[in-house]
């Protein structure tokens, strides 16, 4: 079997490559700067929550982008990726001018290009492998731009292409949970030939895609039109079946599925555990989030309505604590505040995200930390008492850990309070497998290079795995989930 | 009838010897041995916010890469949750093996978690708590006003919040520990314990290498906190625990002399096991009945600073009358 990065070399030497690589001088492609994405108006977009930020590239950005690309010899942005995208391949395509083809090249990695191109943190992955970022300190080719370009280019083209399906053996397998890793997951496992159902608890598919990501982020029907293309390939979705209540393992088992993919995520909202965490107004922001995302509560006539707050403050400082606090920008709030431990240099959202952010008009109040919500007459939240620290030395992960100011404590005035520090997985599905190996944080034990548990015919993968992936990373799982669970299936039936 | 009965960690308790916080106590089976075995009370093994850092930190060597940046971000929070929900629930099997109180000891570093941890064992159902106070004085830019404010500012918080007794363990290492006393005095404690024991480092010289010393107390270390009970009980309205040293019925009966209202003890435990609480009350019982003592009150601090017929030796720091000769000569 030919490795990838023989097949890299043989297509990077391929007629039309070599004669794309030979119409620009390597000196003219470095000399372009990188392309800046449109974006809606930070006072226009505030009004909607369905008003989607970025814009996307015009074809002519998208080709100049394409053309500072050097097609290097080591393509190192592989690397960066999770899913392995042939990145080269898909930029030079666009380059060229063939869109078409670039978005079958995405769709040959991943399920999702159009969400990836809009989510993914390119800045910590492909684009900081890229060769302007490595070698000459520049800013590096827009390669999510890039792939969001092809992906849209397709589907507003009409003319979708489906990536084609080996015949089917008959083994049915099921997903379980509809998020990121189980789609990918499915992508792959239908590509190979299998049966394949997700199975979702909730009324939508889609996982945190649908209710955890806001709409002017990713619109959910960019969610929804690569869900239609996987549904074209043949998976079957089940919403509104919690496994382990609506069926048991044992029920699907003698339904025929000879194996699952866990991808149920991560949803059980960390909380910090401090004194009037428990008032009215004080919420998760998965709670926040689904109700607005999923369940429409921004809407004026919706039928679970979520409180609008007119000071709004949002613990935490990742890219969840940026989807709430602009959320909130979104339903009103004269002001809406980010509560963070750290300085605006640990944040882990992603600098596009806090860029915006700073846009909207959030205020960013680093360097403090709840340690109290206190409630007026009527029990509603009404203060927040916050610690002042500063940055000690960095702690095990490399970055300045907070430390208390002794003493130095302020309160301010909300109505409303958002707790974005994190999510644990669900414990249902594994109370369900008895011997199924956890670890102490909830999380399913797996082997990571095959994602199989300590149950044979059960692989996992994503956040109920790692408590805590990218979209990306939950991918890359559920691709890998879905290779070693096809050599397993093969050995067992013969295939 | 002679009674045993005292009162600390603002209860009856059925005789002043209590077991203190140590890995004994964070076993179950050990628990329910020490109280069918006659002790007063059990402190239990302290859940300490440096571990909770240093599970972090081992925690985040794996996850270094910047896609954990976001996972990493809080995570000491998901894990203090795990740490204090595991230490409620050792306070409920605790209290279900115990027919004696079953007091929970906290140790924070970090002045808001005080809090958190109090009212979390609070919430599991500890009969008391026992602050384990102590920053060790190597830093050399903390002044000795930042760690005086540090305990004040714990105990009045965690003393305000919670409605179970709260009581302290201190160390000795203050330059003014009359004056500390008094202040955590006034902040309505249900008693004081003085003083808790810390590891210390030792030299291996064959291999010329720092190791942790024996962890355990000697018998000569009880003489740090009979001087302290002698100086400060008649001093102070919160009663006194002694700790460090004490390993028999003699050194609690000293301690209770001086002026403690009871004795907290570990190290001997772990040499001689539970059984040994039986052969210590013995002991005590067996000496008041000879001395004539009906109750401990019949003889707690006759001996103390104010009530001695030598007071000064309780403060005398110097070796005067043993030296003197030789200096002189």
């Amino acid at each position: 079997m030919t490795d990838y990065s023989e097949i890299l070399k043989q297509e990077r030497n391929a007629d039309w490559r070599v004669e794309l690589r030979n119409s620009l001088a390597n000196k003219e492609r470095v000399a372009l700067e990188r392309v800046k994405m449109t974006e809606a108006e930070p006072l226009e977009r505030i009004k909607s929550q369905t008003c989607e930020v970025n814009r996307g590239l015009t074809a002519d950005e998208a080709r100049r982008e394409a053309s500072r690309c050097m097609d290097c010899v080591t393509p190192t942005c592989i690397e960066g990726c999770p899913v392995s995208i042939n990145i080269p391949k898909f930029v030079k395509y666009i380059e060229g001018g063939k869109f078409l083809e670039a978005a079958a090249t995405l769709k040959e990695f991943s399920a999702l290009p159009a969400v990836c191109g809009r989510v993914c943190p390119q800045e910590k992955q492909c684009e900081a492998k890229c060769f302007y970022t490595q070698k000459m300190k520049k800013d590096a080719v827009a390669i999510g731009y890039l792939e969001r370009f092809a992906a849209d280019f397709e589907r507003n083209s009409g003319k979708i292409q489906v990536p084609k399906v080996e015949k089917r053996n008959r083994v049915k397998v099921a997903a379980i949970g509809s998020g990121p890793s189980s789609l990918s997951f499915a992508g792959d496992m239908i590509k190979f030939g299998y049966d394949v159902t997700v199975f979702e608890a909730l009324h939508e598919i889609g996982g945190v895609l649908k209710y955890g990501i806001p709409e002017f982020r990713l619109p959910n029907a960019i969610v929804d039109f690569e869900l239609e293309n996987l549904r074209q390939m043949g998976v079957n979705f089940e919403k509104n079946f919690v496994v382990g209540r609506t069926a048991s393992f044992e029920d699907l088992k003698e339904l025929g599925y000879q194996a699952f993919f866990i991808g149920s995520g991560a949803g059980l909202p960390n909380f910090m555990n401090i004194p009037g965490e428990n008032l009215n107004g004080v919420m998760s922001s998965n709670e926040y989030l689904t109700r607005v995302n999923l369940m429409y509560a921004n809407q004026s006539d919706s039928d679970t309505p979520v409180l609008r707050g007119k000071c709004v403050a949002v613990v935490g400082g990742g890219n969840t604590a940026m989807d709430a606090v602009r959320t909130s920008k979104r339903l009103g709030a004269e002001r809406s505040i980010i509560i963070y431990r750290r300085s605006r240099e640990e944040m882990p959202a992603r600098l596009e995200e806090i860029k915006h952010a700073e846009e909207e008009g959030i205020e960013f109040m680093n360097l403090a930390n709840p340690i109290e919500y206190l409630a007026n007459k009527e029990g509603r939240v009404s203060k927040v008492r916050l610690q002042r620290m500063k940055l000690g030395e960095p702690d095990a992960s490399g970055r300045r850990k907070p430390v208390v100011i002794e003493g130095d404590i302020v309160e301010i005035d909300v109505d409303l309070a958002i707790v974005a520090i994190g999510v644990s997985p669900n414990p249902l599905i594994p109370a369900c497998l008895k011997g199924l190996k956890m670890s102490k944080y909830g999380t399913i034990e797996v082997n990571e290079q095959t994602m199989q548990s300590s149950i044979p015919e059960i692989f996992a993968g994503g956040d109920i795995v790692r408590g805590g992936a990218t979209v990306i990373l939950a991918m890359g799982d559920g691709r890998k989930a879905a290779g070693s669970m096809h050599d397993f299936l093969k050995k067992k039936y013969n295939l | 009838m002679t009674s045993l009965k005292t009162r600390f960690f603002g209860l009856e308790l059925k005789n002043p010897l209590i077991i203190a916080s140590s890995s004994l106590t964070a076993d179950l089976d050990k628990i329910k041995a020490f109280s069918d075995n006659g002790a007063g009370a059990i402190v239990l093994k302290s859940v300490f916010e440096e571990e909770i850092i240093n599970e972090y930190h081992q925690v985040a060597q794996n996850k270094v890469e910047s896609h954990f940046d976001e996972f990493m971000d809080y995570f000491d929070y998901k894990i203090r949750d795990q740490v204090l929900a595991s230490y409620g629930r050792l306070i409920k099997s605790a209290k279900e093996a115990s027919k004696v109180p079953v007091v929970a000891s906290i140790n924070c570093i970090s002045a808001g978690d005080w809090l958190q941890f109090a009212s979390q064992v609070q919430d599991a159902g500890a009969d008391a708590i026992e602050l384990n106070l102590f920053i060790m004085p190597f830093n050399p830019n903390r002044k000795a006003e930042d760690n005086r404010r540090f305990y004040l500012d714990t105990v009045r918080e965690v003393s305000s919040r919670v409605k179970i007794p709260v009581t302290v363990k201190i160390s000795s290492y203050f330059s003014d520990l009359a004056s500390i006393c008094h202040e955590l005095d006034g902040e309505k404690l249900a008693g004081i314990t003085m003083f808790n024991r810390f590891s210390s480092p030792d030299i291996d010289i064959d291999k010329e290498k720092v190791i942790t010393a024996s962890t355990l107390s000697n018998e000569n270390e009880h003489l740090l906190p009979l001087r302290w009970a002698g100086i400060l009980s008649p001093r102070l309205k919160c009663p006194i625990a002694a700790s460090t040293g004490i390993h028999n019925a003699t050194h609690m009966i000293k301690m209770l002399l001086a002026g403690a209202s009871a004795v907290q003890m570990a190290s001997v435990f772990y040499k001689k096991g539970p059984a040994h609480v039986a052969e210590i009350i013995a002991g005590l019982t067996t000496w008041m009945e000879k001395k004539g003592y009906e109750s401990i009150g019949d003889f707690r601090g006759h001996l103390s600073l104010t009530k001695a017929a030598n007071p000064a030796l309780f403060e005398r720091a110097q070796y005067l009358s043993n030296f003197g000769g030789y200096a002189g000569s």
